[in-house]
Parts: structure tokens; C-alpha cells; sequence
């Protein structure tokens, strides 16, 4: 891309630093994307420049980018769709924690998506320490009390109801947390 | 405009209705961003958020309502070209009808 070049250093300054802060904003969309976003934002500012004839340089790129907005507030939508195509495609957790961040202001179902998202890892998370502590993880009874699920430090002083068991049936359910994430994305993606 | 109520309904309502006065302006002829803006701007004399103008095109194109192109320019900075698409054209005839049906009803009212 062609940068614009300014006859003030200060101007040069302020637009470099403008572009800079777009380029940041956008850093998680595809390479392609950035690119042809970047253009657009700089294709904008040159034809602003070209309007008007004797205003002062700094003034008119000031005026233009003050119009454009802060590129950290009015790109938010572009990226958060972007990422949430992104995150339904490869379903790669890093692409699905960014697009669940993006869009939770968009409404309650990335709320409920969040939530299943967290119980997922929360799932993959019992699995292991079953594995390495397995007195201290399970569904913990004592005196036919309910007395805990999950990673309890006191587990082995109570009594576990699953056992091994307790791996396939967290599998089982970080599956199902899955297929729902999965269903939701999608759900949500074509609203 | 004084009254406060009155100055948030027509912005919610300009907003509302950026995409239906975009797509109108884009079944006459091809524009360019800036331009566009500037066009809008002149023919409605709608202040439009200059940078939500980008997302909103964005979203256009991912509807394939509108399509884009990037011509080089002599400057060496190109300008990307929207164009409505014919489903832009068949979506467009519907928002048509739906805006007038609705403007019919609302009169009524009065």
C-alpha cells in the first residue's frame, strides 16, 4: 500500500500514527482483510485531503480523522463479525475466545455461549486433574450430603461416586458443550 | 432541534435507514467511498458518522447487496468502487414498497 506523504512532519506524524492505531485495531483479522481495510481508511483520508484548497494540512487531516472516529470504536463491527466467520470455520479456541469477547455486548446469547465456552474448558480442565489427583476430583458426597463437584481440596476425605468413570463422563460432556457452542455459533452467525 | 426525544428519534432513525438511502444512491451509478459519503451528505443533508459509513459497507457487501473493486488511480492510491448487485437491485424494489406501504400507514395516522 502507498502511504500518503505529507508536506508537515507533524502531519506525516499524525497520519502515520492514525494508520498505525487502524492497523492495531484490526492485527486479528486475515492478512487480506487488513490490507484491504487499511486501503480504504487510507484511500478516505487522501480524498479528504484533495478537497478544499488552502486550509492548513495538519487542520484538514485533523478535521478528517476527528470524522472518521477513533479506529478502536468505529472498527469494533468489522472485526467482531470477522472474527465470529473466523471462529464458526476453524472453531480454533483462539478465534472462539476472541469472537465470544468482540461480540458479548452484542446480546445474550454470547452470554450463554461464554458460559458454555467456559464449561467446556472448565470439563477439559477435570479431566486432567482427575488423572493426576483423583481423590480430589469428582462428585463428592459425605453423609449422603451433596458436598461438592469439580476439583475439591478436601475430596479425599469424602466419598467420590464416580471414579474413572468420572473421565468419559466429563468427555461426554465437554462433547455435548461442544456440539452446542458449535450450534449456537452458527445460530448466532446467521441472525 | 430543542426537544431531546425528538433529536434521538431522528438519529436513531437516520441510522435505521442509512443502508435503504445507500442502496438508493447506488442504483444510479458507481461511487467510491469518500464519495459516496460526500453524495449522501449533499442529497440528504445527513450528517453520516464518517467511520461507521465502512462497517456498514462491509456488512452491505457480505449480503452481496453491493460488490466492490479497487481502481488504481495516478496518484498510486486507489479508490475502491461500490456497485449494486442485481440481488441488491431485487432487495432494494422490496425496501421500496415496504418504506412506502409504511409511510401510507403511519400518514394515516395523522
Amino acid at each position: 500500500m502507498k502511504n500518503i506523504e505529507f508536506k508537515s512532519i507533524s502531519a506525516q506524524r499524525i497520519y502515520n500514527d492514525y494508520l498505525k492505531r487502524v492497523e492495531r485495531t484490526i492485527s486479528i483479522l486475515s492478512e487480506e482483510d487488513k490490507l484491504d481495510m487499511l486501503m480504504e481508511i487510507n484511500s478516505h483520508i487522501y480524498e479528504a485531503m484533495q478537497q478544499g484548497s488552502n486550509e492548513n494540512e495538519i487542520d484538514k487531516l485533523l478535521t478528517t480523522t476527528e470524522k472518521l472516529g477513533l479506529p478502536e470504536v468505529f472498527l469494533v463491527p468489522v472485526v467482531a463479525e470477522k472474527k465470529l466467520i473466523q471462529a464458526v470455520h476453524t472453531f480454533n479456541p483462539k478465534h472462539v475466545w476472541q469472537a465470544l469477547k468482540l461480540n458479548i455486548s452484542n446480546g445474550f446469547g454470547y452470554i450463554i455461549l461464554s458460559i458454555l465456552y467456559l464449561g467446556l474448558w472448565v470439563f477439559g480442565f477435570l479431566i486432567f486433574t482427575k488423572l493426576i489427583a483423583p481423590s480430589k476430583t469428582g462428585l463428592f458426597y459425605m453423609n449422603n450430603e451433596f458436598k461438592g463437584f469439580g476439583f475439591v481440596s478436601n475430596g479425599d476425605q469424602m466419598n467420590e461416586i464416580f471414579g474413572f468413570w468420572f473421565v468419559p463422563i466429563a468427555m461426554a460432556a465437554a462433547v455435548i458443550f461442544y456440539v452446542l457452542i458449535t450450534l449456537l455459533l452458527g445460530l448466532l452467525k446467521s441472525k | 432541534m430543542t426537544n431531546e426525544f425528538v433529536h434521538k428519534w431522528s438519529s436513531q432513525l437516520k441510522k435505521g435507514t442509512l443502508s435503504f438511502i445507500v442502496l438508493n444512491v447506488l442504483k444510479d451509478a458507481e461511487y467510491y467511498g469518500y464519495e459516496l459519503i460526500e453524495k449522501i451528505k449533499h442529497d440528504t443533508k445527513i450528517e453520516i458518522a464518517e467511520g461507521t459509513f465502512y462497517p456498514l459497507m462491509n456488512r452491505l457487501k457480505k449480503e452481496e447487496l453491493v460488490a466492490s473493486n479497487w481502481v488504481e488511480q495516478a496518484s498510486g492510491i486507489p479508490r475502491k468502487y461500490y456497485q449494486l448487485t442485481e440481488h441488491g437491485e431485487a432487495t432494494l424494489v422490496e425496501m421500496k414498497d415496504y418504506w412506502i406501504s409504511m409511510s401510507e400507514t403511519i400518514q394515516k395516522l395523522f
